[in-house]
């Protein structure tokens, strides 16, 4: 592994809504990838966000090829308790589909926590995972719940360890747990914003997971501007002497300003953030153009491996 | 249909929409305007950013309405309120049954998990606000903003969701042991029944089915009032007087997002008004700029530069707004992305003045 991430076989990606963080995920694995590592890319039940960065409709639940080094898989907590019985308990197959709803339902509706650590489990199972005595994954790479739900996800073997005082439900939210708080096994890697409020949001969310005992990989900050235009005092009276019309210069100007403005705003935030991170930190810059696609993944991967992230 | 139309004629403004695109923003900027335009608001957000709630003077978490300090016209008032999912349960409750039972409830350490967690729950206490709102009448306005649930489903079906939860058939059949069948007794389990009941109880242990059926016995005689409860919420979010706007940015993910909720809203027969477009690079035209390229200094230049990038971002939003939304005659307001942070109530009236056009 490379400079900034600690070496975790897991490593969880979150942020606040709206801050890039499912473009994050899939930029990580791909930069991993291109590392020469086996990277599993995981998205958790059916958020179809990954798909459309790989030109598919969605992400199917059985592993799935998506770039060179880079295996997709949805993770859903009816499938992954169908496994864990399987494995357990040697259900038969007759009642499979019966299981497969009823359970689920039974599951993830009495201990609302129980999902979670089923998602977080099968992820965790996966990173473990060998074929012939190998690993089948370096690592693995999860788009994870956003910031404000992070903790409660996280937190969601403890919470069940504690409500459910015996039997194998317990045991297995005891295992879980402990590989959500081994840095060696997991580490959660927070996407923000360069901006004021999302970064002091990230923040606080660094702060709740170190006080879970949660490895903190690198912050990563996405769509950083470019430099804004310098001298744009001579720019306007350039733009004139080169033929510009008033409205012309003006409309240029305006840009350029309001650039200005919002690089300044984000340089700010990225002090702050710096004046209080203690693990490193990761600049992406803005793409200018939506909607995303490979392409830009691949650009902000390239990016990464420059960053020595991976 | 203008912003301030609807603001001027609707009871009950509903935003929807995924998470990090602006709702609370948008919804407290609605009600903002409406109540300097004359009309007695309020507004009832999930989860504001700190600085936004404190701009409006709610410090705490505590599921009340405060008045805003405002320079409101006529009968003008803002009055804000951050949902308090727990409580809102709990005087739910309350509401509904006997103080013992209430107490007895409660005191369950599954009522906790259920009422703070369960998928759906936060959902159905907004709206259950929603109605105690509309209840207590006095409000001209009521803007209401929603959990950012990334599903639209979970947002409609929520009510539908948690009765045939605390009704669920199944939840009952696994826990008669603990309920002691009640009434009708126990019909005769089909084999895969007894088998996945035997299996699942291997699982979990028998100590949380006690809690469980405990929490469920408690419940008995209620679920006809939650049932009775969803419907007239959905009576009311259907009403003529009600307005759901849908709220995204400009980014590809989250306009799919918006077209899930506009074509879901629309499924469900609930009145659509339109789509809020936030954080929109909406940049002045300076037409063809090749002429005044070819004579550009280096300081020029680089502001041309950047210009064009701006420009092409902009024309791509556009582009794929067009391809999210169509042109089935939905009402777009697109509010141009501001350099600064909103956070006080001058730039929440200026984004209203945004929205309005």
């Amino acid at each position: 592994m490379g400079t900034t991430l600690t070496g975790a076989r897991v490593v969880v990606v979150s942020g606040k809504g709206g801050v890039g963080k499912t473009t994050v995920a899939a930029a990580l694995a791909i930069a991993a990838a291109h590392a020469d590592k086996r990277v599993l890319l995981v998205e958790l039940e059916d958020r179809e966000a990954f798909a459309p960065l790989f030109g598919l409709r969605r992400i199917s639940y059985e592993p799935q090829h998506l770039a060179p080094n880079v295996t997709g898989l949805t993770v859903e907590a009816d499938e992954a308790l169908f496994e864990y019985l399987k494995v357990s308990y040697k259900i038969p197959s007759i009642s499979r589909s019966l299981i497969r709803s009823r359970a689920v339902e039974f599951a993830t509706q009495t201990a609302p926590g129980l999902k979670d650590i089923l998602l977080i489990g099968k992820t965790i199972t996966a990173a473990g995972e060998t074929r012939d005595g190998k690993p089948v994954y370096d690592l693995v790479v999860v788009d994870a719940p956003p910031t404000g739900r992070l903790p409660r996800f996280l937190g969601a073997p403890q919470a069940v360890a504690d409500l459910v005082r015996a039997g194998p439900i317990r045991r297995q939210a005891i295992g879980v747990h402990a590989a959500v708080v081994d840095p060696r096994r997991l580490q959660v890697v927070l996407v923000t914003l360069p901006e004021e409020m999302p970064v002091r949001e990230t923040l606080e969310a660094a702060e709740h997971l170190a006080k879970m005992n949660v490895a903190l990989g690198p912050f990563v900050v996405n769509a950083v501007l470019p430099p804004p235009p310098e001298h744009r005092d001579d720019a306007r009276r350039d733009l004139a002497a080169a033929g510009a019309t008033e409205r012309q210069a003006d409309a240029v100007m305006d840009v350029a300003e309001r650039h200005a403005r919002r690089a300044a705003n984000q340089a700010a935030a990225i002090a702050g953030l710096r004046a209080e991170a203690d693990t490193p930190i990761v600049e992406l810059p803005y793409l200018f153009t939506e909607p995303l696609a490979y392409r830009d993944v691949e650009t902000l991967a390239a990016l990464m491996i420059e960053q020595e992230v991976v | 249909m203008r912003i301030d139309e609807l603001i001027d004629s609707r009871h009950i403004v509903v935003c929807t929409g995924a998470g990090g695109v602006g709702k609370t923003t948008t919804s407290a900027a609605l009600a903002l305007r409406a109540a300097e335009r004359g009309r007695k608001t309020i507004v009832c957000t999930i989860d504001p950013a700190r600085r936004l709630a404190q701009s409006m003077g709610l410090a705490a978490l505590d599921n009340v309405p405060h008045r805003v300090d405002i320079a409101g016209t006529g009968r003008g008032e803002l009055h804000a309120m951050m949902l308090d999912m727990k409580r809102t349960f709990d005087e739910m409750v309350m509401d509904m049954t006997s103080p013992d039972r209430a107490q007895a409830i409660m005191r369950n350490p599954f009522y906790e998990h259920v009422s703070s967690t369960l998928a759906g729950t936060q959902e159905y206490m907004a709206m259950e606000k929603l109605w105690e709102l509309h209840e207590e009448g006095g409000w001209d306005l009521i803007v209401i903003d929603t959990p950012p649930t990334r599903s639209a489903l979970d947002f409609l079906d929520a009510p539908r969701r948690l009765t045939d939860f605390l009704e669920g058939r199944f939840l009952r059949m696994m826990l008669w042991p603990y309920m002691k069948a009640g009434k009708g007794g126990l019909r005769v389990l089909n084999f895969g029944t007894q088998v996945a009941l035997r299996a699942v109880t291997r699982v979990t242990g028998s100590e949380l089915f006690a809690d469980v059926a405990e929490f469920f016995r408690s419940f008995e005689g209620m679920y006809e009032e939650f049932k009775h409860r969803s419907v007239r919420v959905r009576d009311l979010l259907g009403a003529r007087r009600t307005v759901f706007l849908v709220v995204t940015s400009p980014s590809g993910s989250s306009l799919r997002e918006a077209r899930f909720f506009a074509e879901r809203l629309a499924a469900e027969s609930m009145p659509l008004g339109g789509v809020v477009v936030n954080r929109m690079h909406v940049v002045p035209d300076a037409g063809d700029l090749t002429g005044v390229r070819a004579g550009a200094s280096a300081a020029a230049a680089q502001a041309l530069d950047t210009y064009e990038r701006w420009r092409a971002l902009a024309r791509a939003e556009e582009r794929v707004l067009a391809d999210a939304l169509g042109t089935d005659g939905l009402p777009v307001w697109r509010v141009p992305d501001l350099p600064d942070e909103v956070v006080d109530l001058d730039q929440l009236r200026t984004v209203g003045a945004l929205l309005a056009g």
